[in-house]
């Protein structure tokens, strides 16, 4: 009862706040949908690399709508003392945690199925190949990276920081999914090995690949998730700091 | 077994020891107030009974449970009015109280937790377009609606109109005839001397006077104060008195019969004590004294 109450109420705030959808649903999906529609238009190989740039974009769905997102709202309600109020009823901790997260997920699964049609319809892009695959790959990765925006919230000392400081995330997980280009080729070839770490890189990978690409999906995001989760455990702040 | 046991307890922030090893017990169904000035503990001492801050000493325990390990259990049977906690601006009244009620095992129905805060006519609006004391009433409201057998009010009237306030006070009693266990800090020396049987000065982490409040009101002298007279030398007054700009204050445990032996002594000399005011001890006698030493 308690879960699915907090997931209602992360739910409803996040379509009511007109000023974090600008940033967590406009942006991206203007980017995962108007990127593949240009490339579809531009390039001789149209819906090839508007597939590709899609997969790309995904990851900056990901790391905008659920990372950016639980991230900027938790330090937000943190310093507002929401979170305080929410503690002081029956709920737990982790279920408070817990219906902020699938709240997340829901939304930016939701928002990545929605962009995934229209791509199909207005850059040609096909569906995927497996998309099981592709569907475990999006929850299991927004979840992860949901996980790690609620534990990034202890680095962020106040709300106002919180936007500007989620901002080089979202721009190393697109760099490394390819949703900017093909900007890793004029890096040097260790921080396209390094980034190919990020849960991001993980579940894009996964989705262009297919099947050989699960296993270490799973691994990636099992170890992702444990560094999350214990992160949270060990820096989590329910309060603004006294001084 | 009490329904609130402290003992012993501290607890610093930083090298701030704001509470220093302070005990006192809340039966079952009684009001209980925590006094003190700013900066006295209060606060410190009521988010560690809540099971927000973990205490660096001693122990605490809430309905016999350990609000820091065991708070899943102890907030299931509280309800908690902080003093500061923010509320989600952009949703109604009744929707925050919906909202709360699905958070809430058997809560009020939500009109009545509306009507119990005085909020009836408030629930189409937005929280952001609430006063200050509108807040109060509707963090009472939300404290209140699991009717919960302890309640931990922490300034619960600050900001209310006086309307508001006698309501809010009127609320808590009858809570309290029902059963709850309620634990208040207050500013206001009458609101705790109107709602609480029993009470505890804190002063710079400290309690320094508890019990129950008839109890420590009797150690406390009552009060006699008149204008002197002019050209009246006060050694000759039958009874000390100390001078307090015009007025002479006489202290005494039966203020009356002080009343009496000065107005006597006065009518033997032909003079008149003008002004005259005869007064029990009061909390705020006790107050100031215990906190100004």
């Amino acid at each position: 009862m308690s879960l699915t109450a907090t997931y209602k109420l992360g739910a409803r705030l996040f379509w009511r706040d007109k000023g974090m959808l600008a940033g967590s649903v406009i942006t991206p999906v203007a980017l995962a949908v108007g990127m593949p529609v240009l490339m579809a238009n531009v390039r001789a190989d149209g819906a090839t690399a508007a597939a590709d740039i899609f997969y790309g974009t995904i990851a900056l769905l990901l790391s905008i709508t659920s990372f950016m997102n639980i991230a900027v709202a938790l330090t937000m309600r943190r310093d507002q003392l929401l979170l305080k109020r929410l503690r002081s009823t029956r709920l737990t901790d982790a279920q408070i945690l817990a219906g902020e997260v699938a709240s997340t997920v829901t939304q930016t699964v939701g928002l990545l199925a929605g962009c995934l049609v229209a791509v199909h319809f207005l850059a040609g892009v096909p569906y995927p190949e497996h998309p099981l695959l592709f569907g475990l790959a999006a929850v299991a990765g927004s979840l992860t990276v949901a996980v790690l925006g609620v534990a990034y919230t202890a680095a962020i000392p106040r709300g106002e920081l919180a936007a500007a400081m989620t901002v080089p995330v979202f721009l190393v997980c697109g760099v490394s999914a390819g949703a900017m280009g093909p900007m890793l080729e004029l890096l040097p070839s260790w921080v396209g090995t390094v980034l190919g770490l990020l849960p991001t890189s993980a579940v894009v990978d996964a989705m262009r690949t297919g099947p050989d690409a699960l296993l270490p999906l799973v691994v990636n995001l099992l170890v992702w998730g444990v560094v999350g989760l214990a992160a949270i455990k060990l820096w989590l702040r329910w309060e603004p700091r006294r001084s | 077994m009490t329904a609130i046991q402290v003992t012993g307890l501290r607890k610093a922030h930083g090298g701030f020891e704001a509470v220093k090893g302070i005990s006192f017990e809340v039966a079952p169904g009684e009001i209980f107030a925590l006094l003190g000035r700013n900066g006295a503990g209060k606060t410190t001492t009521v988010e560690v009974l809540a099971g927000f801050q973990r205490p660096d000493g001693g122990a605490v325990r809430v309905l016999g449970l350990d609000p820091w390990t065991e708070r899943a259990a102890v907030r299931q049977r509280t309800g908690v009015m902080l003093q500061e906690a923010g509320f989600f601006p952009d949703l109604t009244v009744a929707r925050t109280v919906d909202t709360w009620r699905d958070f809430t095992a058997a809560p009020r129905p939500r009109a009545e937790a509306l009507e119990l805060a005085g909020l009836t006519e408030k629930a189409a609006t937005k929280v952001r377009q609430l006063s200050g004391g509108e807040k109060r009433r509707l963090d009472l409201a939300l404290a209140t609606l699991g009717r919960p057998d302890v309640l931990f009010l922490d300034e619960p009237t600050t900001g209310m109109d006086p309307e508001a306030r006698h309501a809010t006070w009127d609320l808590v009693r009858d809570l309290a005839r029902s059963g709850a266990t309620v634990l208040l800090t207050t500013h206001y020396l009458e609101e705790a001397q109107r709602l609480a049987g029993s009470v505890a000065i804190m002063d710079h982490g400290e309690v320094v006077a508890a019990g129950g409040m008839a109890e420590i009101l009797a150690t406390r002298s009552g009060r006699v104060s008149f204008r002197l007279p002019s050209g009246l030398d006060p050694a000759e007054l039958p009874l000390p008195v100390t001078l307090d700009g015009e007025l002479a204050v006489c202290r005494a445990d039966d203020p009356d019969l002080a009343a009496q032996t000065l107005l006597s002594w006065a009518a033997g000399r032909g003079l008149r004590l003008t002004g005259l005011e005869v007064r029990t001890a009061t909390l705020e006698d006790l107050f100031l004294d215990r906190s100004t030493r």
